[in-house]
């Protein structure tokens, strides 16, 4: 086994070509920049047949047999590094034990996500989406190139070959070459050869996709040798520990570091605009002198008036005030005018508090800064090379081509590690350009939540209207939220035209047929750092909207799932979901003492439905989850039981923030520190969870965020069929639940 | 200073006498593999073992390990081959990976006591480790399978 994962390519190594773009050639230089040269230059820089040949900028074939596949995106846990390289290994007839992986380090739009603006960004559940066709494609390229060098050489017509894993075969002649032997020959020509779809293998034909190719990150990630971005040490660095001012927007303003300098290995104090930073030769002597700083900050931020409570309730009002139109996320027919016309109309307002990513590996950045301060080496955990390479050269006020960028495993991502502007970068930025040594910055458990960018607070007003005969004409989502893109990234919000996508996703409840509908943004003061979260914000839309359709089930006296499936007549992935969830739930079963809960979720083009099972002690209102369960359709699966853990372990994420998980904020401060007041759901709090995912053969999409989408809806779906109590306010906490029951 | 004995190895530590362990070997001796996760004794990521004991290592100030033996993940098996590393490869456990080195560490503290022990046990014992990608049923597993296979 050759496998090696997550090699990360060194910036000194000679990394040859790319793609001919409209006469011009990509070739990526020694340095990683990219650079555009005629595609003479770069057949002159690529030929090099004695090693290697790279038929696409996705592989590289070794003349000793290694295939060398780009990974474009993070593993952060979804399995991406094993599927991607499949997808390719698969078209190409690649023997998957001579595969590496080698994960891209560059921002370089050839190898970006088309959902996120060509960046390297892995987000969304879309990186199996985007690069599915690409991979295929480029798996196929590659393969055909060497069918026709093989044939040229044996003077055999190449529709004669054929191949097996990592093997050109003659069968009329019975002659076989090993990949590397043909690249050994092969020069890489100037028109490669194309491709279309119809030459890719057929759904359920292939030779590892659907066959659980065993994930190539496990073995690292069970003895300890898996690098994570807080792994990492640099010869001569030094560690900083940063005080942040108690609320955003304040700077200090006296600083006694008295104490702090008496402290054996503290090396300096440095001020920065958001902090101090503690510069000492350990960590420990960087977080000790940190902890006997004394400073004042200013009192001027206007954040230090945010209140969640407070204001929650001003988004609320808002929410409710018709009379404020919003931002379009969705619009079909006029929706105003059915619900003012119908004969029944039927209103909620639902409330989500804010919610932290809790990953397990805190923030961190190691860095070092050259000494003209214009560039940078940059050692990180991040959801994408692009934005941590543009946000540091955005900070160094330099170009993207100075920052050297190494990507590692990263400790769970979530969203969190998605922002243009990481704090945790520049902390370390700012204080190896000061002190002209690398320095590595590690957040406390306490620092990354007080300092967390949270899933933003929300009120949703919803609104529906049936006409005379029970039918329901429309449906009118009012999302009162943050811009949260343009905090997280002022260019992609300038570029959505007032789409906040982050704020938004999972309004669109497009699975349904519902003649006139609305989702619309209302945009409010955010009230914390905001940031995507696990499932964008489906954690709280679905929570909603699926809540609100339960509610109208119960005013028309209907069955939820019966009441679903007629809105979904003519969406038959929609209904498959609902009916093996309905399946394994044994739905229709009458229960004594629990009540069951339904939601439908859909995710871009991925579809699932899930059903809890609770019971409710209501003298305390304590919500004990006793099953889940839950059917997806993420189309055709690439890694079936990858897909399964995925699945099991969002529903996991998503109940357990739907019971307790909330940040409060206060005078502008966060109220929570650490898993002892933010506590997150442990092996002694799970239910039962059951997961069914199907492959179909509909295109491949996203698996790691679906089920959560659905967990927050089925839990208070659940209560209200076990109490009667319907809780319009996430997280169900038990005294929420206990003033619902009340009444 | 401090001595001690790490994976098998005596030595010798030139930090504070208050220094929490886990930094001692992340930073100081560059065992990496155990983890930082909360500082506080709530997720269990810096588990360690101190003379056989399954121990926050954050929790510990390198002081307390004179004399001792401390073994890290790195230190569990010469080459990842523990029944329990095995098992968590073939159960395919981890996902983000961050928190697995405490969880097996917290496990073989387990199997070393109790070699077959039942699914409630495995529950009580390893409810001190958080995992934020959900990997727990997978654990269970991989705890059952190792158990099977010891």
């Amino acid at each position: 086994m050759k496998h090696r994962t997550l090699t990360t390519l060194p910036p000194t190594s000679r990394r040859e070509f790319l793609q001919g773009v409209g006469g011009v050639t990509l070739v990526i230089g020694s340095s990683g920049l990219i650079t555009a040269c005629s595609p003479e230059q770069a057949a002159q820089m690529t030929r090099d047949p004695a090693s290697a040949i790279t038929p696409n900028i996705w592989v590289t074939i070794g003349s000793d047999d290694t295939i060398t596949i780009q990974f474009p995106a993070t593993e952060m846990g979804q399995g991406s590094s094993t599927s991607l390289p499949a997808i390719l290994a698969d078209e190409l007839d690649a023997d998957w034990d001579n595969v590496v992986v080698e994960t891209v380090a560059v921002h370089d739009t050839a190898y970006g996500n088309q959902f996120f603006q060509d960046m390297l960004y892995t987000a969304g559940s879309f990186t199996v989406h985007a690069y599915f066709d690409k991979l295929r494609l480029a798996g196929a390229q590659a393969r055909k190139l060497l069918i026709r060098s093989a044939a040229d050489h044996w003077g055999v017509p190449a529709e004669e070959i054929e191949t097996e894993p990592s093997v050109v075969i003659h069968s009329p002649s019975g002659r076989r070459l090993g990949y590397g032997q043909v690249a050994a020959f092969t020069a890489v020509p100037e028109a490669l050869p194309d491709v279309d779809e119809s030459e890719l293998k057929p759904f359920g034909s292939h030779r590892y996709l659907g066959k659980d190719v065993p994930r190539l990150d496990m073995q690292a990630k069970s003895d300890g040798s898996a690098v994570f971005g807080i792994d990492v040490q640099v010869p001569g660095m030094l560690y900083a520990s940063v005080l942040r001012a108690p609320v955003e927007g304040e700077e200090p303003q006296e600083i006694d570091d008295g104490e702090t300098r008496q402290i054996d290995g503290v090396t300096d104090v440095i001020r920065l605009p958001w902090g101090v930073a503690v510069v000492a030769e350990t960590f420990e002597a960087s977080k000790w002198g940190k902890e006997a700083l004394r400073v004042t900050w200013s009192e001027t931020s206007s954040f230090r008036t945010a209140e969640l409570e407070a204001d929650l309730e001003a988004y609320a009002a808002q929410a409710e005030d018709l009379s404020q139109t919003g931002t379009a996320w969705r619009e079909t027919g006029d929706t105003a005018a059915a619900i003012e016309g119908a004969a029944g109309i039927v209103e909620a307002t639902y409330r989500t508090d804010p919610a932290y990513h809790a990953q397990m590996e805190p923030m961190n950045a190691t860095v070092n800064v050259t000494e003209d301060g214009k560039a940078a080496e940059i050692w990180v955990s991040t959801q994408t090379q692009s934005l941590s390479i543009l946000g540091a050269a955005e900070f160094l006020e330099t170009t993207p081509d100075k920052i050297t960028l190494h990507p590692t495993f990263i400790g769970g991502g979530f969203g969190r590690r998605t922002l243009r502007r990481q704090k945790y970068v520049e902390d370390a930025l700012y204080v190896s350009r000061e002190i002209g040594r690398p320095v590595k910055v590690i957040w406390t458990r306490e620092d990354d939540v007080k300092d967390g960018t949270f899933r933003n607070a929300a009120a949703q007003k919803l609104r529906a209207g049936f006409d005379s005969a029970g039918k329901l004409v429309g449906w009118h989502h009012r999302v009162a939220a943050p811009k949260v893109l343009e905090f997280m990234n002022p260019p992609r919000w300038e570029a959505a035209q007032g789409r906040d996508v982050i704020a938004m996703l999972g309004s669109e409840s497009s699975r349904y047929d519902i003649p006139n509908f609305l989702a619309e943004h209302i945009l409010t003061e955010r009230c914390s750092r905001v940031c995507a979260w696990r499932g964008v914000s489906t954690s709280y839309t679905k929570f909603a909207a699926e809540s609100f359709m339960d509610e109208c089930a119960a005013t028309r006296d209907e069955d939820p799932l019966e009441f679903r499936m007629q809105l979904c007549h003519n969406n038959p992935r929609a209904r498959g979901v609902m009916e093996a969830v309905a399946e394994m739930a044994d739905w229709s079963r009458s229960r004594e003492g629990t009540g069951l809960g339904l939601a439908l979720a859909g995710y871009h083009l991925t579809f699932a439905a899930g059903i809890a099972e609770v019971a409710v002690d209501e003298a305390n209102g304590e919500i004990d989850v006793l099953n889940f369960w839950l059917a997806a359709d993420a189309g055709y699966l690439i890694a079936p039981r990858n897909a399964e853990a995925q699945l099991e372990g969002n529903v996991i994420f998503g109940i357990s923030n739907a019971l307790r998980e909330r940040i409060d904020i206060s005078g502008g401060e966060v109220r929570q520190s650490n898993y002892y007041d933010y506590p997150v759901m442990r092996m002694n709090e799970i239910p039962n969870v059951e997961v069914r995912a199907r492959s179909t053969d509909n295109y491949p999409t996203g698996i790691g965020e679906i089920g959560l989408a659905t967990t927050g809806a089925a839990l208070a779906n659940a209560v209200f069929a076990a109490t009667g109590a319907r809780v319009r306010h996430l997280p169900l906490t038990p005294n929420r639940v206990l003033a619902a029951i009340r009444g | 200073m401090a001595n001690f004995t790490i994976n098998g190895q005596p030595i010798e530590v030139d930090a504070d006498p208050k220094t929490p362990l886990l930094w001692v070997i992340r930073e100081h001796l560059k065992f990496t593999g155990t983890k930082f996760g909360c500082g506080v004794g709530q997720c269990g990521a810096c588990t360690v073992h101190i003379d056989g004991s399954a121990t926050y290592s954050c929790l510990t100030p390198v002081s307390a390990v004179e004399g001792r033996e401390v073994t890290t993940i790195e230190g569990l098996s010469p080459d990842g081959s523990h029944p329990l590393q095995e098992a968590w490869v073939a159960e395919e456990v981890p996902q983000c990976g961050y928190c697995q080195s405490g969880q097996i560490m917290r496990a073989a503290d387990l199997l070393a006591a109790n070699p077959d022990p039942s699914r409630e046990e495995i529950i009580a014992h390893m409810s001190t480790n958080i995992c934020r990608c959900g990997t727990y049923s997978r654990i269970i597993r991989a705890i059952q399978r190792a158990a099977r296979e010891a």
